[in-house]
């Protein structure tokens, strides 16, 4: 992204002051020159999670169909933008933009992020060069106002943006005193918050990872009820998305939310009465697995490409068909989700559960639910870690590969526990042990996607079986897909294996002990022995 | 920050001309430019609006930071400072002379302003004396321009044999082709020859034009008032080619 020195300072007008007196009074030191000039519809761009605001990023879709992406702090100056053109009013992800440098910085953003409108309105521009009589330019300027549609007067903002051009300190300061006599102030907050702030909307970057603090002696029942109650606000967050149907991971990071509340409900059951935990289970299930078929479809449609070059050339497009089905499929099944969540029944439901832990579930005492929360973390995590690293030490080239399924279902719940509780323990360690345990589970995805997906294509096989007319060449690169993926994943099996064995040996073994542990107690008996020992000396 | 220097022992092939649009298509592209008009005729300041300095003592440029940093002026394009050319500046041999690491001051002054600019264009006089050593040694590109006639290919060629003989990297040199004129036989003889010979040679051509001789008039780059002519464009082409090579980093 072009950046340069940041030396602008940036003023926001009142709103009582007329142009002509704004005008009136620069004209009375300098000689005001105005070069450019726009005023324009414009839509403001951003993706659900906030990926452009978080990199320090603003999009702007003008009625032309052109896009402009900015670094905040070179907002609006038209030579520093990058440009997308000629565009039409359908795109909204990366792909669907020409190759271009804002294409380039696009991509890694946004992923597999739509874009959408958070604002729309008119934005005017007009750049006013100060000079002396020379013609000598001597501070930039630009005028930037933002309006309603509705309201083209009234500006929602007005600021000034002031360069100054070196060696000419002194009229710079000049202009900053004029600009304080008519009442201007320094606006304080960043470029992008000052905007947003301005035209009325507040950033909220989204992450589905629960990013809570957990105190370490709340109630064990309670901080899993928080924890739950967070997930579940952050699966409601998507449903809005996956009605709309407006990109893939809304109902990703929505089925990843009820995965977060099921495992933490599996996981810390101890916490619940015994005959309360399955009929939790049930409803979380019954939402988790309605949507199981378009997520199927989903992963296999955005990785097309890579199905492709997977058979020779020559057999590519036979492919296409199944692709066709598979996105006739989607479309079908993105309507059955989009009507059930928008539904009564499901509106219901999800109020019935979201009440049961928002202010704590209520049911009888258990033997845990009482406890400090830190030691059922302890208690959780290590013994997920011992059944992990006993299943690790046990495998063998041999080993069927359920267990290794198995192995990646605990390493899930492992690093599901570690995002519930990590404000417990040590930061940079927690980093490592999750850094070590991402690398296991990417290798473990691999393993288990190319299963997952080869089952999927049989099952795609067995229906073209019910098919009256049989097509040869797509049964054939069906076949040829299916070996190839299998091949894929005897090589991947190996992989896992030997990072299993990286993941449980003995430092990483040392590592989960002295990471989960409760640091006040280790103090409290460090004092403890202190007192002891100072006890005897007198 | 790069530096490039656009540099040639002979006078009058365009040098400043490419140093002045060059830094302007720069700017314009989001790079902090400083252009230095090392040139004691000042004229990359003229092209924009800026006085030659008079006040400056001599021997100062080479030693004080913040003396150089005051000098520096804001043009009337955003990113694009000028150090203007100092009359002094034509005392820089003898001054040189009597300094310890003298050939590689400009270097060590120049690069106190890393922070500040992402790249440096010298424009520099026609000759090779103590001041032009200093400049291959800063430089990371020498830019030459080089008017297709029999008389400039012999000129750089010496200038070739000057950084064989003095141990100088020879692949700084970049070459390109200026004030060509396509409908001129012998110009298009030297150039397919010269091509062949010096591989070095930069793709873009810089052609004779009317648009360009009048920046003295226009008093601005050529770029800025001309940009949809042909020959001007070439300015454009020729700096997209040079940060490929030399990789500025913004």
């Amino acid at each position: 992204m072009k950046s340069s020195r940041i030396r602008d300072t940036r003023y926001l007008l009142p709103d009582n002051l007329t142009k002509k007196h704004f005008s009136d009074t620069l004209k009375s030191s300098f000689i005001v020159k105005q070069t450019d000039s726009s005023s324009e519809k414009i839509s403001i761009l951003e993706s659900f999670d906030w990926g452009l605001y978080k990199k320090n990023l603003l999009a702007v879709r003008y009625e032309n169909q052109s896009i402009s992406l900015w670094d905040a702090d070179n907002l609006f100056d038209s030579e520093l933008a990058q440009k997308i053109d000629d565009i039409d009013a359908s795109s909204r992800f990366w792909w669907d933009f020409p190759d271009c440098e804002a294409k380039e910085t696009l991509t890694p953003i946004l992923n597999l992020r739509s874009l959408s409108n958070i604002f729309k309105g008119i934005l005017k521009t007009e750049q006013l060069n100060l000079q002396g009589d020379d013609g000598k330019i001597l501070v930039f300027c630009q005028l930037i106002s933002i309006y309603k549609p509705e309201q083209p007067r009234t500006p929602l903002m007005r600021q000034i943006k002031i360069t100054p051009v070196t060696g000419y300190t002194k009229e710079n300061d000049q202009v900053i005193a004029l600009l304080k006599e008519l009442g201007a102030f320094e606006a304080s907050l960043p470029p992008l918050d000052s905007l947003l702030g301005a035209i009325g909307i507040a950033a909220q970057p989204y992450t589905v990872k629960p990013e809570i603090d957990i105190p370490a002696q709340m109630p064990a029942r309670s901080a899993v009820s928080s924890i739950i109650a967070v997930m579940i606000k952050k699966q409601r967050l998507t449903e809005d998305g996956v009605i709309k149907d407006i990109d893939t991971e809304f109902l990703h990071h929505y089925r990843v939310a009820i995965r977060m509340v099921r495992a933490a409900i599996a996981q810390l059951k101890v916490v619940f009465p015994e005959h309360d935990v399955p009929v939790l289970k049930q409803r979380f299930g019954d939402l988790a697995r309605k949507t199981n078929k378009l997520r199927d479809l989903d992963v296999f449609i955005l990785d097309k490409e890579r199905y492709m070059n997977l058979l020779p050339q020559s057999m590519r497009n036979d492919l296409t068909p199944m692709f066709d089905d598979f996105q006739s499929s989607r479309q079908a099944e993105a309507k059955r989700i989009s009507r059930w969540i928008a539904s009564k029944t499901y509106h219901n439901e999800m109020g019935d559960l979201q009440a049961l832990f928002n202010n704590g579930y209520s049911a009888m005492e258990t033997l845990w639910s009482e406890k400090p929360s830190i030691d059922l973390a302890i208690n959780k995590i290590q013994k997920t870690y011992k059944k992990i690293y006993k299943a690790a030490t046990e495998i063998s080239h041999t080993t069927p590969d359920e267990a290794i399924h198995k192995i990646r279902i605990d390493c899930k719940k492992l690093r599901y526990l570690l995002y519930f509780f990590a404000s417990q323990f040590d930061k940079k360690k927690i980093k490592v042990v999750a850094k070590h345990l991402k690398k296991l589970q990417d290798k473990l995805g691999i393993f288990n996607d190319l299963t997952v997906q080869g089952d999927f294509l049989k099952n795609y096989l067995y229906q073209l079986e019910h098919k009256p007319k049989k097509d040869i060449m797509l049964i054939a690169s069906v076949g040829g897909l299916i070996s190839n993926l299998y091949t894929m994943q005897i090589q991947e099996r190996d992989k896992c294996i030997n990072e299993l064995a990286v993941f449980s040996n003995n430092e990483n073994r040392q590592l989960f002990k002295e990471t989960f542990i409760d640091s006040s107690k280790i103090q409290n008996s460090v004092i403890n022995q202190e007192v002891k020992v100072q006890g005897k000396v007198q | 920050m790069k530096i490039i220097a656009s540099y040639s022992i002979k006078g009058g092939v365009g040098k400043t001309a490419a140093s002045v649009n060059l830094a302007y298509a720069s700017a314009k592209a989001g790079n902090e430019t400083l252009l230095i008009d090392l040139d004691p005729q000042g004229a990359s300041s003229f092209y924009f609006r800026i006085g030659v300095s008079k006040k400056e003592k001599k021997g100062l440029f080479f030693t004080k930071k913040n003396r150089l940093l005051s000098q520096i002026k804001g043009s009337n394009y955003k990113r694009l400072d000028i150090l203007p050319a100092n009359l002094s500046f034509r005392n820089f041999d003898i001054m040189l002379n009597n300094m310890s690491k003298s050939k590689k001051r400009l270097k060590e002054l120049l690069s106190s302003l890393k922070n500040e600019y992402d790249l440096i264009i010298l424009d520099c006089p026609p000759n090779i004396n103590l001041l032009s050593e200093n400049i291959f040694n800063a430089a990371d590109m020498v830019l030459v321009p080089v008017i297709p006639t029999t008389l400039s290919e012999r000129t750089y060629e010496q200038l070739l044999t000057f950084f064989d003989n003095n141990g100088y990297k020879r692949k700084k040199i970049r070459p390109f082709f200026s004030m060509a004129q396509s409908t001129n036989k012998l110009h298009r003889q030297t150039i397919s020859h010269m091509e062949k010979r010096h591989p070095e040679f930069m793709k873009s051509i810089i052609s004779f034009s009317v648009e360009i001789e009048r920046m003295g008039i226009h008093r601005e780059p050529v770029l800025a008032y001309a940009s949809k002519k042909s020959c001007v464009h070439s300015y454009r082409t020729l700096f997209n080619e040079i940060i490929k090579i030399v990789a500025v980093k913004k």
